[in-house]
């Protein structure tokens, strides 16, 4: 842990995702205009340039640009923590079952997994949307599809070299059950590799889910949602750039700092793999 | 060698046929009318039924499925219901111009990423690499469609370098196609102002979508080289007194190739999937314009034939990069 | 030596492109004239003038065809085209076209009366497009060629409308078509991007996606307007699908004419110099349908209840003031319209009375609005409705789909979402062409997504559309209005301006509310040198 505070990259990933999450927590009470939300109109100031009363300016709706982005981040939190979740749910047993099980099962989940691997996660995501509607719980659902197979590769070759392992064939020798085994042995040995992984991806998930926003697919008027915001924003570029300026900041230093964190955290974890 | 790589193709394919069966299903589902876009606002019943016959829209569902892998079969990917036109001929259409992009993005991210990454390593903790490390973690988490906003606020509104969007000015007629790829074909065709005017428009939209591949391979190049730098034959080679760059360029590089090589596969996908992204900003007529614009009208025929092209491009790069590999590094030959 | 001219090419090409921004991109070709370049956002995916038409299309269609008549001016008047006269029979049957003698095709055949024939059946035959407005009226057997210059259309019942679509009816050359059809398609392969025209331009480079670049014809039948010497040497539509860059296009003087745009931009555009934005009342109705047939909104009540609380003030503050309220279902510049006495602006009083008489006199329900994806003003009049309805303690959930969507869920009474946004141009000054969207057989198309089923009202459409006594017809039409009004089968909204921005130098820009939003008719305009 004291590595990991010595790491600059790394505590500044920390602080980041730190004032995220206290975005997350306290955003209505942080937001000066929490109304302006839930979709309150105030069209005499609508459209203004950065202010002492809007620090960010205001929307076409004469919103106010900062307490949307801040109370925004908590959908973002929503989404990404719906789209790894799910993702990990879904990928990581099976994952760990295609690596110890081996043999047809393996090959089984392995070529379901290349299935959903073989198109660009964004692109797919984009077709499932269309199909099913834009919304964000849509966007939620077409994401996570497009997800959890990197978590079934990851647990499959870890899986896979824990099979060999020592004290995995004591364990075997000494008549333990595969599932006994699995669940004692061969599961709390990948929570390692997962969790560098899903604090990576809760970066990525946030931002994949404003790209689709972003193209017109994500939530739903007025829900402040940042790529949805950005998608209205890039209408009134460049005369009124401040509104594409706030959202797409937020979403950036959010990215970064989920990055960064799993970057330490893959340091902590396995100092000899990363430096 | 042949063997391998013939079993990953037909192996590719397969999970592409797999891919074509879940889009089929999942855009037939959806509460959509895509006949009413042809006929327009102020269609009658009669007429938008007159479409949907046209198109096999009245059949059943099975049927339907059927029909489509029956074309898909002849290479025939069905009608965008929109504006009437084949979805092979819109892909022949589209598909160079993202590929042209991608490739420039590709290869200014290569030349780029190596570069750095090679000072970086070479100068540790030096202003390159200080400069470098920043770039690697903030290139992969900037969005596309922010950055590409704020660099066409800067360029084209602002200081008026670059042009805002698009590939060619209308002014100028684009050279008739041999590829596809205006650049290219403007060089073939001996146009060298139309090339160069093109490439101008080229810029920005490269340059947004090479950053994360360029920080991914950066960081990559900068990791791999600090390290075979430290290896045992590298300080052994110094010591015999060989020229340092050509121990970098030799040796390190070569030795660096691998890792690099096969992050540079895995980005080539990721890079595909942010052409959505920036041709929809920089309004460049690509295949990632066409698949927004068809998904945000529910034309779903277009939308499956961008995924499939996509995913065909994206197939046929993994395979060149494990043709590359196996070149690159003859152990892998033998697996 | 190759090198050399290489080196020079290439430097030459990125000076010009890095100064393109800045300088004007001037399209100098023959002599003086100047090439007029007009952008907006969507494509011309088809170009056939039987088959589909909206602004972008019918911008390019009435520029490269040709019709029997033409709209022009503001109040919208029907003039002679390529037929210079008609007449009509006592029984308001037979409308029998004389032709002018000189027209032609871009090839060279002359435009007879046969080809009027073959587009008129071709387009009631394909039952695409244009077809809606004449197959109720018209039947291909009843269209007659009398003479090379005559044709004689006989309708099946009197219909007082009829010259009103003409002009919508564009004549193809037959002999060109049909050597193209395949697969008995009519042709429809080939004038997708290909023209079989008249019209005073034709096309020299077609790429619907970005450029349609269209060439002058010199010795165009009609002659232009402001002369030869002030006439265009060609017009380029260049699609511009975001509207930052298509703003920045005009400003840098690459673009003389832009549309698409937000009402704030045009604000902006206004008021920079060299750059004049007209601003014209239109004739668009703006409504929010309500589903009349089921769910909550099946009850007048509560119909009545929503359009006393609605904001209409903020329609206005979204158009930035350029818009008026509709003070009837027919715009004004339509034949017989009449301010309808009592139309609904907000009052929650008012609101409140009606909500008491539903079973939700205390609210607690969610609605659904449904918008096209996109429209930023139908998604902020979603959000005015939100806010406006949360006096009545009633929920909205706005939701922006693709156009086939809305019509999928919106043509279904059941289950179908309680608003939907719509947008209708009447692409006819006759009062018919309003009235029978209101009518039991509007279901099933965009407009007839109310639902509404008052046979009262049905058979007063049906009396009005074939009465050919001016006077009573007036009658007639104030009596309906009247009558939809009070069925509430819509939120009765706004009429925006039309608005364009136009360089200062662009001349003979003449506008026509009849067009649809966004289309200009570019055949009297021209540039000055």
């Amino acid at each position: 842990m004291k590595a990991m505070l010595r790491d600059p990259s790394a505590l500044l990933g920390a602080m980041l995702v730190g004032l995220f999450l206290l975005l997350c927590l306290l955003g209505p009470w942080i937001a000066p205009y929490p109304a302006d939300a839930t979709g309150a109109i105030h069209f005499v100031i609508k459209l203004k340039p950065p202010s002492a009363a809007h620090w960010f300016g205001t929307d076409e709706m004469g919103d106010d640009i900062f307490s949307r982005v801040v109370i925004g981040a908590r959908t973002s939190l929503w989404v990404g923590l719906s789209i790894t979740g799910i993702a990990v749910a879904l990928g990581a047993p099976l994952g760990i079952l295609a690596g110890f099980l081996g043999g047809r099962a393996q090959t089984a989940i392995m070529r379901a997994t290349d299935v959903f691997l073989c198109v660009p996660g964004l692109v797919l995501a984009l077709a499932i949307v269309a199909a099913l509607g834009p919304g964000l719980a849509h966007g939620v659902w077409a994401l996570a599809a497009v997800w959890w197979p990197g978590y079934v590769r990851l647990l499959e070759s870890k899986a896979l070299a824990l099979r060999e392992a020592v004290f995995v064939e004591a364990a075997r020798a000494s008549g333990a059950s595969t599932f006994r085994v699995l669940l004692r042995h061969v599961a709390p040995n990948c929570v390692g590799p997962l969790i560098v992984k899903a604090s990576m991806d809760m970066g990525f998930a946030i931002l994949a889910a404003a790209s689709l926003g972003f193209i017109g697919l994500g939530a739903r008027p007025p829900a402040p949602e940042w790529g949805a915001m950005m998608a209205v924003a890039r209408n009134y570029m460049p005369n009124w750039w401040w509104y594409s300026l706030a959202p797409g900041a937020f979403v950036f230093a959010t990215v970064l700092g989920f990055n960064l964190l799993g970057d330490g955290l893959a340091t902590w974890l396995d100092p000899r793999e990363h430096r | 060698m042949i063997r391998f790589l013939l079993r990953r193709l037909a192996f590719l394919l397969l999970s592409l046929a797999g891919l074509v069966a879940i889009t089929f299903v999942i855009s037939h589902v959806a509460p959509a009318d895509p006949a009413a876009l042809a006929a327009g606002p102020d269609a009658t019943a009669s007429m938008i039924a007159t479409i949907r016959h046209q198109y096999g829209l009245d059949r059943p569902l099975p049927l339907q499925f059927l029909r489509y892998v029956g074309d898909l079969a002849r290479l025939q990917l069905g009608h965008s219901i929109a504006t009437g036109h084949a979805v092979t001929a819109d892909l022949a259409v589209y598909l160079p111009a993202t590929l042209e992009l991608v490739l420039l993005a590709m290869g200014f991210a290569i030349v780029m990423g190596v570069t750095l990454g090679i000072l970086a390593a070479v100068r540790r903790e030096g202003l390159v690499d200080h400069f470098a490390r920043i770039f690697a973690v903030g290139g992969i988490a900037v969005p596309a469609f922010w950055i590409a906003l704020i660099l066409q606020l800067l360029f084209s509104v602002y200081w008026r370098l670059l042009p805002i969007g698009g590939q060619l000015p209308v002014a100028i007629a684009p050279p008739r196609p041999i590829t596809g790829m205006v650049i290219l074909d403007a060089l073939l065709r001996e146009q060298p102002a139309v090339a160069s005017t093109a490439l101008v428009h080229a810029l920005l939209p490269a340059f947004v979508l090479s950053l994360p591949c360029l920080a991914s391979i950066l960081r990559i190049t900068r990791q791999e080289m600090i390290e075979v730098l430290q290896a045992h034959y590298v300080r052994t080679a110094r010591a015999q007194g060989i020229a340092p760059t050509r121990v970098v360029t030799r040796l390190a590089l070569r030795n660096a190739m691998v890792p690099i090589l096969s992050m540079i596969g895995l980005r080539f996908g990721f890079m595909l999937g942010t052409t959505v992204l920036v041709e929809t900003v920089f309004d460049w007529p690509g295949l990632g314009l066409y698949a927004v614009t068809s998904a945000t009208s529910a034309d779903f025929a277009p939308v499956m034939g961008a995924t499939l092209a996509i995913g065909v491009l994206f197939m046929l790069a993994t395979l060149v990069v494990d043709l590359l590999y196996a070149v690159a590094d003859p152990r892998i030959r033998v697996s | 030596m190759r090198r050399r001219t290489m080196l020079t090419g290439t430097a030459a090409a990125t000076a010009g492109a890095i100064a393109a921004p800045g300088g004007a991109e001037a399209f100098v070709t023959e002599g003086k004239r100047r090439t007029l370049v007009f952008s907006g956002g969507q494509p011309v995916p088809v170009l056939d003038p039987h088959v589909k038409y909206d602004y972008s299309t019918r911008l390019m269609q009435q520029s490269i065809y040709d019709a029997l008549l033409k709209y022009i001016d503001n109040p919208p008047k029907i003039i002679p085209w390529l037929a210079k006269s008609w007449d009509v029979s006592k029984d308001g049957l037979t409308y029998t076209f004389h032709l002018v003698e000189n027209a032609k095709f871009h090839n060279g055949d002359p435009l007879d009366a046969e080809a009027v024939r073959f587009s008129y059946v071709r387009g009631l035959k394909l039952n695409k497009g244009i077809a809606w407005m004449l197959k109720a009226h018209l039947d291909p057997a009843g269209i007659k060629v009398v003479d090379p210059h005559t044709v004689a259309m006989t309708l099946k019942e009197p219909f007082p409308g009829f010259i009103s679509f003409v002009p919508w009816w564009f004549i193809v050359n037959p002999k060109q078509v049909m050597a193209e059809a395949k697969n008995n398609d009519d042709g429809q392969g080939f004038l997708i991007a290909h023209e079989a025209g008249s019209g005073p331009f034709k096309i020299n480079r077609w790429d619907p996606q970005a450029a349609m670049v269209l060439d002058a014809v010199p010795d165009y039948w009609r002659g232009w307007e402001d002369g030869d010497a002030n006439r265009p040497s060609g017009i380029i539509f260049q699609v511009i699908r975001e509207p930052a860059p298509r703003r920045e296009a005009l400003l840098h003087g690459s673009v003389d004419i832009i549309t698409d745009m937000s009402p704030d931009d045009y604000d902006s555009l206004a008021k920079v110099k060299g750059i004049r934005v007209p601003d014209e009342p239109g004739m668009a109705p703006f409504t929010v349908m309500f589903n009349c047939a089921w769910g909550p909104t099946a009850d007048v009540n509560l119909r009545r209840a929503i359009a006393w609380a609605m904001d209409y003030n903020a329609l206005i503050a979204i158009e930035n003031g350029h818009a008026r309220l509709m003070d009837s279902p027919f715009p004004p510049a339509m034949q017989d319209h009449i301010a309808v006495p009592g139309i609904p602006r907000k009052d929650l009083a008012k609101a409140k009375a009606f909500l008491a008489k539903t079973q939700y006199a205390k609210g607690g329900l969610t609605l659904d609005y449904l918008y096209v994806a996109g429209l930023e003003v139908e998604r902020q009049v979603g959000l005015t409705i939100l806010a406006a309805l949360e006096p009545l303690g009633i929920k909205v959930n706005v939701q922006g789909v693709p156009w086939p969507t809305v019509m999928a869920r919106g043509t279904q009474p059941k289950g179908g979402p309680a608003m939907i946004a719509v947008y209708v141009t009447p692409v006819s000054t006759d009062p018919d062409v309003v009235a029978s969207q209101y009518a039991s057989s509007a279901a099933g198309s965009y407009w007839g997504m109310h639902h509404l089923h008052d046979p009262t009202l049905d058979k007063m459409i049906a009396e009005a559309r074939i009465e050919l006594d001016q006077t009573k017809r007036a009658a007639m039409y104030a009596e309906i209005q009247k009558r939809i009004v009070s069925l509430q089968p819509a939120i009765f909204g706004m009429l925006e301006n039309r608005r364009w921005a136009m360089k200062d130098d662009v001349e003979g820009f003449v506008f026509c509310p009849i067009r649809l939003t966004g289309e200009v008719d570019l055949y009297p305009m021209w540039i000055k040198a």
